[in-house]
């Protein structure tokens, strides 16, 4: 009887197992299956390139941008530009367009390019790039090939901007009325690039899927497909990889150690261009006294965080800048000197300012890299005589109340967050400067700082490259001095990819880019 | 009966407006402001503007009067529009995932149901015997296992290491619509999600199985030489059924947080996932909209239940 009972349950099991046999298994070897928007660089479910603050690794695979940066985030190149031009004065960038269509075969124009940049500097669109865009006086399209943008005062960071305008064509989008387009299902249903894969199909929360376009300008694409798959958590994407469902993915840096040394998998390292800082609520008066900032860097050993929790792929950080042309000489280190840091407090009245209260450390990280890290510094401040309580809540809730018009400040009298540092070292400006203080921009901190504000115009404005590292160079300067922020480290990122990947360039570009990755040239190994 | 089943949906009603009372109050009570859900952070916007959108929105009322706005029209089936999805209307969103979440918590029930009674059956009639400690090893284990946890570890074995199933989505991404492939993606997200219910229900039937075996019509059947089997099968098991299906019925809401998790890790497209997503994204339209359809699955789920028991069992007095 219990043999009948089991043999019942196996013959169960067998039905299920023969029609799981049945399955079609993993789509064709000439399909490229990744997690494009797993991580800190990914935005999944955002269609609009107007809308994205990050996703661009997966956007710039079907859009194309007039410029791009190059694959090792050095310097601006073009993509649908087949040159470009900066004027002497800085006040003029005049584009030639390559010869490229739309992947329904129209042909792309200087025309389908001022479209674009007058959504981009249209807040109506929905753009996110029409603040950064607020220096273009104008924008002309002389003939069919030539895009001329002016501007009203030289600004270094309009390439960086343009490199995140990606094309659209205006046949398929000038009869949507502006305000409405962020809401249109054109994005996910019917998107028009110019790039060497073109959109096939959005599987709702599932996956993206792009075919080659065979009549790209670049060559026809080696492989067949390209797919991204959405992912509710990083490890599932792990999981994938490992099952070698896909064959790329972003990994937190404490998951590397499990893919090196194995021969199936390539790890990419990369600068995450991403500042990571204890922000002082500059609306507290806890920190009015500079002494007592500079007694925060000295209590923290920044070194020891770095080798035990970041295994040591991050770089102290003592302005907003690690990268040497950015560092002048003779700034100080602040090493890790916890008697020092008594010294200052001491001489602060440190007891009288806030003597053991409890100090709310506000955060958006939640992944247990950034509570370890939290929990030193508690630790370490501790030791001191800070008493921070680190809070960590979930994006939106960190927006509402560091953006809050009228913040309560004793809901985050210190925030630990994390700001773009480059490719173009002016991205740290929205954080800084007193312009950019809510609702007109992320400085959350309240840093209001004449000294930093006019470092940060003046090489925002400084119109001579060769000057502007010495530009940047003096906003360091100032940083190091009044400490707007207890600057931490600049940490590395890393990918992961299949061996039989070949050509596939991918590097942790903050946003996801866009760089120069020529899908095209894409393609899977035996 | 027809007035016990009246009152039972009366109350499950009641329950209903409860429930939503409750989160749009939980929602409420959330830190930040629901107002910045809708707007970008990276665009500015003038106190003026923002007080605008808040009035347009019904954010500058009291409490009380945006959850009546709210409920007047849920009533007409009107439960608002997605705000990070394009505009998408809820209910349709929300309508758009119960296929999937019900395949999955079907076939999981399925599952459950079958190595439930199986193993429960057995390890009664061999009582403590090794199959008898081996299976309540397992059920012990199965209803102690949150099921965020034997998710991952079922991933990690069967997707990972074993290679014998996907490790997430509903169908091969880019591949042709197939049966084969749907059962295949199945498998193990439903056979993980069915352990801690097969757990509780391998319990009862036990348990039940070992009361009933005792009974004298048991022994009469025996004493009549009926075959060992079918005393079992037809005497016996009928008999000790019957608490199995009101247990059977309480597991759904069981099930239904089990696939939350379960949805989540494996990216399948249901309900779970979609709320997930949802409160991640501070969607409150979808958060309040799909947490009621699902609340109000379980009550009818109970209520459902409560009334076959009452029709099965005669001994059950209504009313």
């Amino acid at each position: 009887m219990k043999l009948r009972i089991i043999a019942s349950a196996l013959a169960i099991s067998v039905a299920l197992a023969g029609a799981a046999g049945l399955s079609t298994g993993p789509a064709q070897a000439a399909t490229l299956s990744g997690g494009f928007d797993v991580g800190p660089g990914g935005f999944q479910g955002n269609f609009n390139p107007l809308a994205a603050t990050a996703g661009f690794t997966w956007l710039s695979v079907y859009f194309e941008p007039l410029v791009a940066y190059d694959e090792k985030l050095q310097k601006v190149v073009g993509v649908l530009a087949d040159s470009y031009e900066v004027s002497a004065d800085q006040l003029t960038y005049t584009f030639k367009l390559a010869d490229a269509k739309w992947h329904d075969g129209k042909p792309l124009t200087s025309k389908d390019a001022k479209f674009t940049m007058g959504l981009a500097m249209d807040a109506r669109s929905g753009s996110v790039l029409a603040a950064r865009l607020k220096a273009i006086a104008s924008v002309e399209a002389p003939d069919e090939h030539t895009l001329v943008v002016k501007l009203s005062a030289p600004s270094a960071s309009t390439l960086d901007t343009m490199t995140k305008v990606m094309m659209l064509p205006e046949h398929a989008l000038a009869a949507i009325p502006v305000d409405q387009l962020a809401k249109n299902s054109w994005w996910s249903t019917a998107p028009i690039g110019t790039g060497p894969f073109k959109f096939t199909k959005y599987v709702t929360d599932q996956y993206v899927e792009l075919a080659a376009n065979i009549d790209y300008r670049g060559g026809k694409p080696a492989l067949e497909r390209v797919i991204n798959r959405y992912f509710a958590n990083p490890a599932a994407a792990i999981a994938a990889l490992r099952a070698g469902e896909i064959q790329f993915t972003y990994v937190d840096s404490n998951d590397v150690s499990t893919f090196k040394g194995d021969e199936a998998f390539k790890v990419i390292e990369g600068d995450s261009y991403v500042v990571n800082y204890l922000g002082f609520n500059h609306e507290s008066p806890i920190w009015k006294d500079v002494r007592v900032r500079q007694a925060v860097m000295y209590a923290i050993n920044r070194d020891a965080i770095i080798q035990s929790l970041y295994a040591g792929a991050a770089k102290p950080a003592n302005c907003a800048y690690v990268v040497d042309q950015l560092i002048p000489q003779g700034i100080d280190t602040y090493g890790y000197d916890p008697e020092k840091a008594k010294k200052l407090l001491e001489e602060a009245g440190w007891a009288d300012i806030n003597g053991d209260k409890p100090i709310t450390l506000l955060t958006y990280y939640t992944t247990p890299l950034a509570t370890n890290v939290l929990a030193a510094v508690q630790a370490m401040l501790a030791q001191v005589g800070i008493n921070v309580v680190p809070r960590a809540v979930d994006t939106p809730t960190y927006n509402s109340i560091v953006l809050n018009p009228k913040p309560d400040v004793a809901q985050f009298q210190m925030v630990y967050a994390g700001l773009q540092n480059g490719p173009d070292a002016g991205s740290i400006n929205v954080g800084l400067n007193e312009k950019q203080i809510p609702p007109a921009g992320p400085n959350v901190v309240r840093a209001r700082m004449p000294e930093l504000n006019s470092a940060l115009d003046a090489a925002l404005a400084e119109p001579d490259a060769s000057k502007r590292d010495a530009r940047y160079q003096d906003v360091c300067k100032v940083m190091n001095a009044n400490l707007p922020w207890a600057t931490m480290w600049v940490a590395n990122r890393y990918g992961v990819v299949s061996s039989k990947l070949k050509d596939f360039i991918w590097t942790p570009a903050p946003g996801g880019g866009p760089y120069a990755a020529h899908p095209e040239k894409w393609s899977i190994g035996e | 009966m027809l007035q016990y089943s009246l009152r039972r949906l009366l109350i499950g009603a009641g329950m209903l407006i409860a429930l939503s009372m409750l989160i749009f109050l939980l929602l409420r009570l959330t830190p930040g402001d629901p107002i910045d859900a809708y707007i970008d952070p990276n665009i500015p916007m003038s106190p003026a503007q923002l007080s605008d959108l808040r009035s347009q929105l019904g954010l500058d009322q009291p409490l009380p009067v945006q959850y009546v706005a709210w409920l007047r029209e849920a009533l007409t089936g009107n439960l608002g529009f997605s705000i990070k999805r394009q505009d998408q209307p809820v209910l349709s969103l929300v309508l758009s995932r119960i296929a999937p979440t019900v395949l999955l918590m079907g076939s999981a029930l399925v599952m459950a149901i079958m190595a439930g009674i199986i193993t429960g059956v057995v390890s009664a009639v061999r009582r403590n015997s090794v199959a008898d400690l081996s299976f309540s090893v397992f059920a012990l284990a199965g209803i102690s296992s949150p099921p965020f946890l034997s998710a991952l570890i079922g991933l990690y074995i069967f997707a990972v290491s074993l290679n014998w199933a996907p490790s997430g989505g509903m169908l091969t991404p880019g591949a042709e619509f197939s049966i084969g492939d749907l059962l295949h993606h199945l498998v193990l997200p439903a056979a993980l999600l069915s352990i801690a219910q097969a757990a509780l229900i391998m319990r009862y039937t036990r348990a039940s199985m070992l009361e009933v075996l005792n009974q004298d019509y048991v022994r009469t059947a025996r004493a009549k030489g009926v075959k060992e089997f079918w005393v079992i099968a037809k005497h016996a098991l009928r008999n000790a059924l019957l608490p199995v299906v009101t247990l059977i019925g309480s597991t759904i809401g069981l099930a239904i947080g089990g696939a939350i998790f379960i949805e989540s890790v494996f990216n399948w497209p249901g309900m779970g996932l979609l709320l997930v997503n949802a409160v991640e994204t501070r969607d409150y339209p979808v958060i309040m909209g799909s947490t009621l359809i699902i609340g109000a699955c379980v009550i009818v789920v109970n209520l459902l239940t409560d009334i076959t028991y009452a029709v099965i069992d005669p001994r059950i007095k209504v009313g």
